[in-house]
C-alpha cells in the first residue's frame, strides 16, 4: 500500500514538472498572441475610402481618379444622411436656430442702413424684426405646442407686410414654418434629451471636439486644424466599433441598491422620435457603401512618418532611429567584446587582474539596466561631451555608447566561449608551422570561432535594439524630428513603444498602431534570437562533429 | 625536395617568407617590446569591462553627493514621506526602498517553486531531443525586451485582473510581480538546471539503489546537493527582478506606500527603478532632487553589487560540488 502511495506521489510530482513547463508555454503563449494579433493589423486590416484618401492626401499615394469616382459614390450614399440629420434639427435644434434668427436679424438691420432710409422708418422696421425675432426665439423655447403655434402664427401675420417683401428679412419666415411643421411631428418635452442625444450621434457620425468620427466631416465644412479630424473611420474594424456606439447606448444601472453598476444598452434610435429612427436604419444598412472597406497591406507602416502623435502613418522614424543607435553602439562593442575575449583566452594567466577582470565582467552584467542610465547622463552627457567640446545634450552617440557599456558582458561572454571552443590541435598546428601567437589568433583561431562569435554579435544587437531605460535620460525622445546627426536625439521602437503604451492619451484610440509599434520591435528581436540559437546549434553540431 | 630525401636548412629564408629565421639582437628587441606594448595594449582593452564598472559607481556617487552631504540619511532610509517638489522636499524612500524589496520577493515566490520545477523537468525528466525543443522557448521568455512585457503588463494583464477579481486598480503589485516572475524565470531556471544536471549520474544512481523513487531522489538527494545551485539562481533572479525598470515603472502602479496590509498585493507601490525612470526627467540639473534619484541608484548598485558577490559565492561552490560528485 504504502509502495503505490510512494508511487503515485511520484507520478504526481513528475506531471507536476511537466505542467510547469506547459504553463512556461502558455505564458509565453499569451503574451506573444494578442500581440502579434493585434500588431499584424497595423499593416493588415480592411482599410475604408476614408484610408485612400488620407492616404492620397498625406502621402500621395493611389490613383487620383478611381479615388473621386469612389468618393463621388460613397458621398451619393452619405447625402441622404446629412439631409436626414438636417431636417430633424430644424425642429430640435433650437441653439442653432435662435442663433440662424438673430443673424438674419443683424443682417436685416444692415441692409436698412445701407439702404439710407428716414430715422423714423428704420427705427419702426428695426423694431418690427426684433418682436418678430423675440416672438420666435420664445417660439423655440416653447414646450407646450399651443403657445408655439400661437407664436408662430403671429409672426406670419408680418408675412404680407410690403416693406419685408424681397429683403433678407423674408428668411425668418421660411425658418417659422419649418419649425411649426417639424414641432408638429416631435414630443417637445423630450426637447433637451433629444439634442443631447442628437449632438452624440452627430459627433460619431461626423466629428466632435476632439474624436474623429465614422464618415468624417461634411462636405463644405472647413478642413479641422488637426489632421485627425479630417478623416472618417480609415478602417472597417475602427468604422464597426463607432457604429455600435452611434446605434446604441450604454449606461451603467444600478439594478439592485448595494450591487455593483450593471452595463446596459439600449437601441440609441429609441431615444428618437419616429421621424429620424429611419437614420440608424439606414445607417447600418449602407455603412459599407458610405465607406468601401477593401483588403489593404499598408506595409509602408514600416516606413511612414506619423502624422497627429501616431494617429495615422507608421513608425519608419523609430527603426530608423533604433537601428543607428544599435549599429552605433555595435562599432563599440564588437571590437571591445572581441579583443577582450581574446586577451582572457589566448594571454590570460589565472592571476589576481584575470579574477578582477572577471568579477568587473560579472558585475557589469548585473548592474541594473536605469543605472546605466544614470551613468550615461552623468558620464557621458554631462561629463565627457563638454570635456570633448560637444553639446551636453542627449544624442544618439550617447545612447549608444551607454547600451555598448551594457551590452559588452554579453559580447565577451559569447566570444570567449566561441574561442575557447576552438579545438588546440588548430592553433598547435598553426603554432608548429612557425606562425606568431598573433598571426595565429588572426588566421586561425578567429575565423574558426567566428560563427560563435556572431552568435554573439546577434545576441548583443538584439539586447541594445530592446533596451528602453538606459536611453531614457540619454538620447530617446517620443516626438521629433528624424535625427541629421549622431548629436540629436532620435525616437526608437523601445521608448515609442512605452510612450505608445503610457504616456500618450491618442495610443489608445489607435491599438492597432499601439500593437504594430511593440511587436515591431518583438519580431526584431525574436528573429535576431532565432537567428543566434540557429548559428549555434550548427556551430555545435560542426564542433562535435570533429 | 622530398623526392631527393636530401634537406638541407639554411639560415638565409626562402625568397618568398616574410621573416627571417634568425633576429639580430636589436630585431629580438624591438621584437619584443612590440610584443609587451601590444599585450599592455590588449589588457588596458580587455580592462575596460572593470573601468566601466568602477565608471559607473564613480560618477554615479559623485552625482549623489550633494545629496548626501546636504541632506540627512537617516530620513532618506526611515521616513516614507517622498515629497520631492514641496517646500521644503522631504525626501524618505523608505516606502519606496520597501516597494522595491516588495515586488522583487513577491516575484520569486511565484517564480522559485516554478523554476525549479521546470529545471527538474529539463535535467531529468526528458530526453535530450524534447529538451532541445524546451530550451528555446525559455530563450525566448528571456529574450522579450522589459518594454514588451511592460506593454503586456499594462494593456492586457492590468484590465484583466481588474475585470476578473474587481481590483480598483489593475496596475498594482501583483501585476508588476507577475512579471517580473515571468523575466526572472528563465534566470532561474538556466542557473538551477545547471547545477541539478552537473551533480553526475552517480549520486542519482545511489539513491535508486537504496530503492528511492524519483521524486524522493530528486527531492532529497539532488536538489539539497544543490542547494548552492539553486541559492545563486534565486540571487541572480532577484537581481533581475530588483533592477528591472520598465515592467514595474508601467505596471505597479506608482503610489509610494507599503502596502497594509502586507500581504495585500493587489495595492500600488513604487520602485527605486521606476522612480528614477519616472522622476528624472522633471528634476532640474544640480537640484536635490536629482541628486535624490542619484543616491536611489547608488542604493539600486549596492544592492545589486552585494547579491551578485552572494552569487558567485554560491556559484562557486555549486561548481566545487559539481565537480565532486
Amino acid at each position: 500500500m504504502k509502495l503505490r502511495f510512494r508511487g503515485q506521489l511520484d507520478r504526481v510530482f513528475t506531471i507536476a514538472t511537466g505542467l510547469s513547463v506547459v504553463l512556461l508555454t502558455l505564458v509565453l503563449l499569451a503574451i506573444l498572441g494578442p500581440m502579434v494579433y493585434r500588431g499584424s493589423s497595423a499593416v493588415f486590416f480592411q482599410g475604408t475610402v476614408e484610408f485612400r484618401k488620407m492616404q492620397k492626401n498625406l502621402f500621395g499615394r493611389g490613383d487620383e481618379q478611381a479615388l473621386h469616382a469612389e468618393v463621388a459614390e460613397t458621398e451619393k450614399v452619405r447625402q441622404q444622411v446629412y439631409e436626414m440629420i438636417d431636417a430633424f434639427k430644424k425642429g430640435v435644434d433650437v441653439e442653432a436656430l435662435s442663433e440662424q434668427v438673430r443673424q438674419i436679424h443683424r443682417q436685416f438691420g444692415q441692409d436698412l442702413r445701407d439702404r439710407n432710409l428716414p430715422a423714423g422708418e428704420y427705427t419702426r422696421l428695426r423694431e418690427l424684426t426684433r418682436q418678430i425675432r423675440d416672438k420666435l426665439e420664445a417660439a423655440f423655447r416653447s414646450q407646450d405646442i399651443n403657445e408655439i403655434k400661437r407664436l408662430v402664427g403671429e409672426v406670419l401675420k408680418d408675412e404680407s407686410n410690403p416693406q419685408l417683401k424681397g429683403t433678407s428679412a423674408e428668411k425668418l419666415f421660411a425658418i417659422a414654418r419649418q419649425f411649426l411643421q417639424a414641432a408638429g411631428q416631435i414630443d417637445l418635452g423630450k426637447h433637451q434629451e433629444y439634442a443631447l442625444a442628437l449632438q452624440e450621434a452627430e459627433g460619431i457620425l461626423f466629428h466632435s471636439e476632439a474624436l474623429p468620427g465614422l464618415l468624417g466631416p461634411r462636405p463644405g465644412e472647413p478642413p479641422a486644424p488637426l489632421v485627425m479630424l479630417r478623416y472618417g473611420a480609415t478602417r472597417w474594424d475602427q468604422a464597426q466599433t463607432l457604429l455600435d456606439r452611434f446605434l446604441w447606448v450604454e449606461h451603467w444601472v444600478e439594478e439592485k441598491p448595494g450591487e455593483p453598476l450593471v452595463l446596459q444598452r439600449k437601441p440609441r434610435a429609441e431615444l428618437f422620435p419616429e421621424p429620424l429612427r429611419p437614420l440608424f436604419t439606414y445607417v447600418e444598412q449602407n455603412a459599407g457603401k458610405m465607406l468601401h472597406p477593401r483588403r489593404t497591406v499598408y506595409w509602408q507602416f514600416l516606413r511612414d512618418d506619423n502624422v497627429n502623435s501616431h494617429y495615422f502613418g507608421g513608425i519608419g522614424p523609430e527603426i530608423l532611429g533604433t537601428m543607428l543607435i544599435t549599429v552605433v553602439g555595435m562599432l563599440f562593442v564588437i571590437p571591445l567584446g572581441i579583443i577582450s575575449a581574446a586577451y582572457l583566452v589566448e594571454c590570460a594567466s589565472d592571476g589576481w587582474t584575470m579574477r578582477i577582470i572577471r568579477m568587473g565582467i560579472n558585475t557589469l552584467a548585473g548592474v541594473p539596466s536605469i543605472v546605466f542610465g544614470l551613468f550615461g547622463l552623468a558620464f557621458f552627457v554631462l561629463f565627457l561631451f563638454p570635456l570633448l567640446g560637444f553639446a551636453p545634450r542627449p544624442c544618439i552617440l550617447a545612447a549608444s555608447m551607454t547600451l555598448a557599456v551594457l551590452t559588452l558582458p554579453v559580447m565577451i561572454r559569447a566570444s570567449e566561449e566561441a574561442i575557447r571552443s576552438v579545438p588546440a590541435t588548430y592553433k598547435e598546428g598553426s603554432l608548429a608551422l612557425g606562425a606568431s601567437r598573433f598571426h595565429t589568433f588572426i588566421a586561425v583561431t578567429f575565423p574558426a570561432a567566428l560563427p560563435g562569435i556572431l552568435t554573439g554579435v546577434i545576441l548583443s544587437l538584439s539586447r541594445i535594439a530592446g533596451e528602453t531605460a538606459p536611453i531614457l535620460f540619454t538620447g530617446a525622445v517620443s516626438l521629433g524630428a528624424v535625427p541629421r546627426s549622431l548629436f540629436d536625439p532620435t525616437r526608437t521602437l523601445s521608448y515609442g513603444s512605452y510612450d505608445m503604451a503610457v504616456g500618450d492619451r491618442l495610443g489608445m484610440m489607435v491599438p492597432h498602431n499601439q500593437y504594430g509599434m511593440v511587436v515591431t520591435l518583438v519580431l526584431l528581436i525574436l528573429i535576431l534570437n532565432g537567428a543566434a540559437i540557429m548559428l549555434r546549434t550548427r556551430v555545435f553540431k560542426k564542433l562535435r562533429g570533429h | 625536395m622530398m623526392n631527393d630525401g636530401n634537406v638541407t636548412l639554411t639560415l638565409t629564408p626562402a625568397a618568398d617568407s616574410p621573416r627571417p629565421l634568425v633576429l639580430t639582437p636589436g630585431q629580438d628587441l624591438r621584437g619584443y617590446l612590440a610584443a609587451l606594448l601590444g599585450r599592455a595594449f590588449l589588457f588596458f582593452l580587455t580592462f575596460s569591462s572593470v573601468l566601466a564598472v568602477m565608471l559607473i559607481l564613480v560618477f554615479v556617487v559623485i552625482r549623489s553627493l550633494g545629496f548626501l552631504s546636504s541632506s540627512s540619511l537617516m530620513e532618506f532610509l526611515a521616513s516614507q514621506s517622498w515629497r520631492p517638489t514641496a517646500d521644503p522636499p522631504v525626501f524618505g524612500a523608505l516606502a519606496i526602498i520597501v516597494g522595491s524589496l516588495y515586488v522583487s520577493l513577491a516575484a520569486l515566490v511565484f517564480a522559485v517553486p516554478l523554476g525549479i520545477l521546470a529545471a527538474v523537468f529539463l535535467s531529468d525528466m526528458v530526453s535530450w531531443k524534447v529538451r532541445n525543443v524546451v530550451k528555446p522557448i525559455v530563450e525566448i521568455l528571456a529574450a522579450i525586451p522589459s518594454v514588451a512585457y511592460g506593454f503586456f503588463a499594462v494593456l492586457v494583464l492590468a484590465p484583466w485582473l481588474q475585470r476578473e477579481f474587481g481590483f480598483s486598480t489593475g496596475t498594482n503589485a501583483l501585476n508588476a510581480s507577475l512579471i517580473l516572475a515571468v523575466m526572472a524565470l528563465p534566470t532561474i531556471i538556466s542557473v538551477a538546471e545547471d547545477s541539478i544536471s552537473a551533480l553526475g549520474r552517480e549520486l542519482r544512481e545511489a539513491s535508486y539503489s537504496c530503492g528511492a523513487t524519483r521524486m524522493e531522489t530528486l527531492l532529497r538527494v539532488v536538489i539539497p546537493a544543490a542547494h548552492s545551485g539553486i541559492i545563486a539562481a534565486v540571487v541572480l533572479g532577484m537581481m533581475r527582478a530588483i533592477g528591472e525598470t520598465m515592467v514595474v515603472w508601467m505596471a505597479s502602479g506608482n503610489a509610494p506606500q507599503i502596502p497594509h496590509p502586507w500581504w495585500d498585493l493587489a495595492q500600488s507601490v513604487r520602485t527605486l527603478t521606476a522612480t528614477i525612470a519616472g522622476e528624472m526627467g522633471e528634476a532640474p540639473e544640480t537640484s536635490l532632487h536629482r541628486g535624490a534619484l542619484f543616491a536611489m541608484g547608488v542604493l539600486l548598485l549596492l544592492m545589486t553589487l552585494g547579491m551578485n558577490i552572494v552569487s558567485e559565492y554560491f556559484l562557486a561552490r555549486a561548481k566545487k560540488a559539481g565537480g565532486k560528485a
